[in-house]
């Protein structure tokens, strides 16, 4: 982990990357304190910035800027929550597939290919759209529908790892199942588990904006999709500079921050692309 | 080839459960489920009762699971009350409108995409290559749906110079020349965004498959018989750089690509598919979006397949097993 992320702020994709998502995760965790209160209504509806409030109002009068910070939260849970639980059911997956093998490993990888084959987009919008889900169990769904190219990527990895002369000689030695998991193969992993973990975290956050831009998002919580999908229908008026762009802009950078990283640790993980 | 067709079907059987079990796992009335609670109260109860009737709504699950195979088996999707139309009819409708865009926008950005990852690769580290590889990939960075945002606001709020919704203009007779071009001049924004997604996509593709590949020995050989760099490039190593985008064309059409169409589509009114799902997640028109989500899965797994195919014709290496 340590190791990885040294090795991440060496490259200047990873180190702006870095720089970016720390910079969110700052502002998820201060934002109580710099904005006000994001869902409460006003009849000063659609006005300009002001000194009172620095990005105007929406159509029901809420503060633009409170409701653009609180995002942060929302847009960072998603993808901190999506990217643990994919990359936990991926890792145990695919890593029990390698370890075991047999019918187990067969059966597991029938489901996995299925899996891939069905346009995931799809069938979360089917769902969604039934359910109605809140932000919790919105993260729940998209994990469900994710862990399977990384459970893939690990399987592969735990086979090949398994082949490897350090961990026959634990085996010789008599290191059982748990510790040869914990002691050998999780740290081997260790870069895999980290580019699933990002990888799912920058689609989490595309998906969860995409289906709250396309109408589906919890009203309870304050979401960038959200914002665009309102402040388009008054694409008219000039108060996309204020109401439209931000969001956008501010979705674009944090997916952006997960594309550099995941990039600046794939030449980590495939050297042949180093100093590229 | 085999296998892959038992995960096509597989993924296929998947998401039929899924419609019929949707609306039939949620709480109360299932006609209200499937119609959603405006058009239930417009319902006569003759038509209730020739609805609960016609779905096998009172008899036993398998039965009604037999009853909808057998209906979709006959081309019925089901009847959409918002639209007042069957609903593989609103589909056939929107269709070919998803089809010219996202057609299109593949092929561009295939061309696109692959030639400025061979002509970036092989500059791998001078300038021309480090601006293209920042460049694309920041543009493969952004939500598809922003990217149209921006270009709709550039194009069509500030200059004003392209219309900014629908795919051609509403109750004008326009016919042959005038019509085509009054369609492309619709087409232009969606497709430029769909375009500038797509080619980044596949330029880091081909990008990163070019530099691994020139490190390769049989391009040393190529260099050393005296062979043309631009032979080299296209022929040796670009070659081999197709594989990769074609790969993930075909594994990606599930996400990104079914994922790109639909967002640009909502953001331009566009009246494909992705215009339709938005329409009728907003209506709740649940049969409707159903059928989509149906239409959908069924495109995804036969241009899957079709990609598993070319991929076969194209590198020798993986015939006869998988």
């Amino acid at each position: 982990m340590g190791e990885v992320l040294s090795e991440l702020s060496k490259d200047s994709f990873g180190r702006i990357g870095l720089g970016v998502f720390s910079l969110f995760l700052l502002l998820a965790l201060v934002s109580p304190l710099i904005t006000g209160d994001p869902m409460l209504h006003s009849t000063s509806v659609l006005n300009p910035p002001s000194s009172e409030h620095m990005l105007g109002t929406n159509d029901v009068g809420q503060d633009i800027w409170s409701r653009l910070i609180r995002g942060v939260r929302t847009s960072i849970l998603v993808a901190v929550g999506v990217g643990i639980l994919t990359t936990l059911i991926g890792a145990i997956v695919g890593v029990s597939a390698g370890l075991i093998g047999g019918i187990y490993d067969e059966v597991l990888m029938r489901i996995v290919d299925a899996l891939l084959a069905i346009p995931a987009i799809v069938v979360l919008i089917l769902i969604a759209s039934f359910l109605r889900p809140t932000l919790w169990t919105l993260i729940l769904l998209i994990s469900i529908l994710h862990w399977q190219g990384g459970a893939r990527i690990m399987r592969a990895q735990t086979l090949s790892l398994k082949e490897r002369a350090y961990i026959s000689a634990a085996r010789a030695f008599g290191a059982g199942g748990g510790y040869l998991i914990l002691k050998h193969v999780m740290p081997g992993l260790g870069p895999i588990l980290i580019s699933s973990f990002i990888y799912s975290a920058r689609m989490a956050v595309f998906m969860e904006a995409g289906l709250a831009f396309i109408g589906i998002a919890d009203p309870t919580t304050v979401s960038w999709g959200a914002m665009m999908h309102h402040a388009l229908k008054f694409y008219y008026l000039p108060v996309w500079k204020w109401w439209l762009l931000p969001p956008g802009a501010a979705l674009s950078l944090l997916i952006l921050s997960f594309t550099f990283l995941g990039y600046s640790l794939e030449r980590i993980i495939e050297p042949r692309l180093r100093n590229a | 080839m085999r296998v892959k067709a038992v995960n096509y079907g597989v993924a296929f059987l998947a998401i039929l459960f899924l419609n019929f079990l949707l609306p039939r796992l949620m709480p109360g009335d299932p006609l209200m489920a499937i119609y959603g609670e405006e058009a239930l109260l417009q319902m006569t109860p003759q038509l209730k009762a020739h609805l609960l009737e016609r779905f096998g709504l009172d008899k036993p699950i398998w039965k009604q699971f037999l009853i909808y195979l057998s209906s979709l088996m006959r081309g019925d999707l089901g009847y959409s009350y918002y639209r007042n139309a069957p609903v593989s009819k609103v589909i056939l409708s929107h269709l070919p409108w998803t089809l010219l865009l996202v057609g299109t926008a593949l092929i561009l950005s295939a061309i696109l995409g692959v030639i400025a990852g061979i002509e970036s690769g092989w500059r791998r580290g001078r300038s021309l290559d480090r601006a293209l590889l920042v460049g694309m990939m920041s543009t493969s960075g952004f939500p598809s749906f922003f990217v149209g945002v921006l270009l709709l606001l550039f194009f069509g709020v500030i200059l004003g110079v392209l219309p900014l919704q629908g795919a051609k203009t509403a109750y004008s007779d326009l016919s042959g020349l005038s019509l085509a071009l009054d369609i492309l001049r619709h087409l232009a924004l969606p497709l430029a965004t769909l375009v500038v997604l797509f080619t980044s996509a596949n330029y880091l593709l081909t990008r990163n498959t070019m530099v691994m590949t020139l490190g390769e020995p049989f391009i040393l050989t190529a260099k050393a018989k005296g062979l043309t760099e631009a032979r080299v490039r296209y022929v040796h190593a670009g070659r081999n750089s197709l594989l990769p985008v074609l790969t993930s064309t075909g594994v990606q059409f599930g996400t990104r690509i079914v994922a790109g169409a639909l967002f640009v589509e909502v953001v331009f009114s566009y009246p494909g598919m992705g215009g339709l799902i938005y329409n009728s997640i907003l209506m709740r028109d649940y049969p409707v979006l159903q059928g989509c989500a149906l239409m959908v899965t069924a495109l995804v797994l036969t241009a899957n397949f079709i990609v598993d195919l070319l991929y076969v014709k194209l590198d020798p290496r993986v015939r006869g097993d998988g």
